[in-house]
């Protein structure tokens, strides 16, 4: 296979090169690159997306790609035929539609960047933009990867980046202490994804997505094992179907910890110490994303096991209203859209869970584009206001910067679920998947409808009263009233989104085929195609639900759409009313101690904190001392005795010939005079 | 003829004369001649054995053995002449720099 597939490793490349420079240029000392080195990230990423276009055209054409490019390791494994370590590419539908979006939000945050860090005179540029272009570089890599290795490579690398860039401001208190928690709590999460990687190798062989026809990959064997066509490998006495149920758990350790689901959600809010462009590529396109896509990427493995989908289904319904809720008090712009991307990750793997794989790639599609906008507007506003971020010190900015003002409504619609704007297409699909699925004989998809639904009208509620607070009323102070004024730079990228929130839900009116016909679901169709064992068709195959309607499909869906959009529009409503006001107060001051409670995030940190202090540092501690008294004291004892034998027996050495020769002749007439006893030699 | 137990006796003499004098003597150049001795002592057991048997090899190796005790002496002297540089004088005893 030739043509532009080949051009493929350049995607992952050329961010990759664009960070060499820019740390080349850091560690010069010297401003050798006007603008910091943003021009060659900006380029970087630019080049990227244009090839990932080409990339998706190449796909919408039929064709795909999977191939082995470096195999770095090869390994003998006792009744196998060896395990392969390797690097490669898999360009498929799912990856070429991610690598639009990531390198799209990549060049947009990269411009925006300019307007956010380059004018408002910060230093070490060099290293921010070497951390963005890593950061871009780990994700496309993590997106294209073709085996879970690879996969986990660059979903640590991502880790790292975020670990680099959350901890940009590292003279500060904050930052590199929020650095180090989102760190340590994704690797709390990546340490059960390790086990799980080793686990699927130990289990099929391989740790291929698709493979060929002659070695499938392993969602596929999976499969034919449960069909009894193929001997897995299980573990601790389980049975095949339990045992994949584990594997499945154990990767998903992973997902939960990057895509901040409950309970490791807790890094995330924190990572708003970071500075706000950031903010938006790991929320939007990069580090929080990284897990939902796993999901959705060996969706195939999952679909086998009923177990782990409502896991999933569950945590991600439980996350999704549990974070909204936290967001409905905070005080802090980006406090609110940090639980919100919580929340809407949540309903992402909802939706996986309940066997919606084409409405979470949906959302994942609408949300990168509506969260990046809202967190870029956020950034807009946050220089406007000299980097105050609390909402009660502004209101009144909707004259002063209307292309802020009207690209954050337009994304803030779009986060609320409000029609026509693309969050309502994707939300409404997740919760139509999830009602009709759950109708047929599955409780846990219920439950986890009855939060994803629940948490439409409190989603509604902080969206607006984020923008109400920000935008309308008085200025409630002179930063407000004179906020500053910001450049094409932070302007060009919010128009691009905000056009994009409004707009993008066009890809897939699952809702308007079902009333009229048409076949407008495009981005279905889109991912029912490529590899025959990653199509949408081949998942509803082999999931293990299916569908129920409430009085038919119409009804069903006209049912669904009315009442989501009914309790989203209620959020908004009672927003309006008690925020759209010249002076709002904090109404949520009247939930009394529920307040401090949701201010205090559940005292989840607390609990963690706890944990982490009463009962991890305990056992630490024991470990310690086990380490330093038994393991290193058996060793101790012994060379201790050496040492003192040593230490004795090294007196005989005198010096004085004299002795030595009396003691030669003396062994040597002990020889003799054995000899003499025993008649001959010994033996 | 002589019989062999006459030749091994008188070795056995000339090596624990060497020996005695190994153990009891201070003076480097008296360790040297005792060790003479020994080897002297090996070599009228080659030689003997050799006549006992009728055949030459035990003899040439008595020549070789002649050979290596000059070499040796050569290397000795040069050591003793060292040990004298270095110490002035020639006592065995006192030269225990080298231990631990």
């Amino acid at each position: 296979m030739a043509g532009i597939f080949d051009f493929g490793p350049a995607i992952v490349l050329l961010p990759f090169l664009s960070f060499l420079i820019a740390v080349g240029t850091a560690l010069s000392g010297r401003d050798l690159l006007p603008k910091g080195g943003a021009i060659p990230g900006i380029a970087a990423t630019a080049g990227s997306l244009v090839l990932s276009v080409a990339m998706a055209a190449a796909v919408a054409g039929g064709e795909v790609y999977d191939e082995t490019i470096y195999t770095w390791a090869v390994g003998a494994v006792p009744g196998s035929d060896g395990l392969e370590l390797t690097f490669g590419l898999l360009i498929d539908p799912l990856s070429s539609m991610m690598l639009v979006i990531v390198t799209l939000v990549a060049l947009l945050v990269h411009v925006f960047s300019l307007g956010y860090m380059n004018d408002d005179g910060e230093t070490g540029l060099p290293r921010y933009y070497a951390g963005l272009g890593l950061f871009t570089a780990s994700m496309l890599g993590f997106v294209v990867a073709d085996n879970l290795l690879m996969a986990f490579m660059f979903f640590e690398l991502v880790g790292l980046c975020s670990y680099l860039l959350i901890g940009f401001h590292f003279r500060e208190p904050g930052p590199p202490s929020a650095a180090k928690k989102a760190f340590l709590v994704t690797r709390f999460g990546d340490y059960f994804f390790l086990i799980g990687v080793v686990a699927v190798f130990a289990t099929f062989g391989t740790a291929q997505f698709v493979g060929t026809e002659a070695a499938p990959g392993f969602p596929v064997l999976a499969e034919q094992a449960l069909a009894g066509e193929f001997t897995a490998n299980t573990f601790l006495g389980l049975g095949t179907e339990a045992w994949f149920t584990v594997v499945g758990l154990l990767v998903l350790g992973g997902v939960i910890g990057k895509s901040a689901q409950f309970p490791l959600h807790t890094w995330l809010p924190d990572a708003m110490e970071g500075p706000t462009p950031v903010s938006a590529l790991i929320h939007a396109a990069t580090m929080v994303a990284a897990g939902v896509y796993l999901v959705a990427r060996m969706y195939g493995f999952y679909a086998v096991s009923p177990t782990a989908l409502g896991v999933i289904a569950l945590v991600g319904g439980f996350t999704a209203l549990f974070a909204g809720t936290m967001g409905v008090v905070k005080r802090e712009l980006k406090q609110v859209l940090a639980y919100s991307t919580i929340s809407q990750y949540g309903y992402m793997m909802l939706a996986l869970g309940a066997g919606g794989y084409v409405a979470a790639t949906f959302h994942l599609l609408t949300h990168a584009f509506f969260k990046a906008l809202l967190f870029l507007g956020a950034g807009s506003v946050i220089l406007a206001m000299h980097h105050n971020e609390n909402m009660w010190d502004m209101g009144g900015l909707k004259d002063k910067m209307p292309v802020t003002y009207y690209s954050f409504l337009a994304g803030s619609l779009a986060l609320a679920g409000i029609f026509p704007f693309a969050g309502f297409w994707s939300k409404d699909e997740i919760l139509f998947e999830t009602l009709i699925h759950g109708l047929d004989g599955q409780p846990l998809l219920l439950v986890g409808y009855v939060f994803g639904l629940l948490a439409v009208p409190v989603t509604a509620f902080y969206t607006f009263r984020m923008v109400f607070l920000t935008f309308h009323g008085d200025a409630r102070t002179e930063q407000a009233e004179s906020p500053e004024s910001v450049r094409w730079n932070v302007k060009g990228p919010l128009v691009v989104l905000g056009t994009l929130a409004t707009v993008a839900g066009a890809v897939n009116l699952a809702p308007v085929r079902v009333l009229t016909g048409a076949h407008v679901d495009f981005l279905h169709a889109w991912l029912d195609g490529g590899f025959s064992d990653l199509t949408v068709h081949h998942y509803a195959e082999i999931d293990p639900y299916s569908s129920a309607y409430i009085g038919g499909e119409l009804t069903t869906v006209l049912l669904g759409a009315a009442v989501s959009l009914g309790l989203a529009l209620l959020g908004l409503g009672l927003a309006y009313r008690l925020y759209a006001v010249p002076e709002p107060v904090e109404h949520t001051d009247k939930l009394g101690s529920a307040k401090d409670l949701l201010y205090d995030n559940y005292y989840q940190d607390e609990y963690q904190v706890y944990l982490a202090n009463r009962v991890v540092l305990p056992v630490a501690r024991a470990a310690d001392t086990f380490d330093q008294g038994v393991v290193d004291g058996a060793v101790n004892a012994v060379s201790s005795v050496s040492l003192f034998s040593g230490s004795r027996i090294r007196r005989i050495q005198t010096g004085v010939v004299s002795n030595y020769a009396a003691l030669v002749t003396l062994g040597l007439t002990a020889l003799l005079v054995v000899f003499g006893v025993l008649g001959g030699w010994l033996l | 003829m002589v019989p062999p137990q006459y030749y091994l006796l008188l070795a056995a003499a000339v090596f624990c004369i060497g020996v005695f004098g190994l153990l009891t003597r201070r003076n480097a150049l008296l360790f040297l001649m005792s060790v003479e001795l020994m080897l002297n002592a090996a070599n009228i057991n080659l030689v003997a054995f050799s006549y006992y048997w009728g055949n030459v090899t035990g003899q040439t190796f008595g020549l070789f053995t002649m050979a290596l005790a000059a070499a040796e002496v050569a290397i000795g002297i040069g050591i003793i002449l060292v040990l004298y540089r270095n110490f002035h004088e020639i006592d065995v005893t006192e030269a225990t720099t080298m231990r631990w």
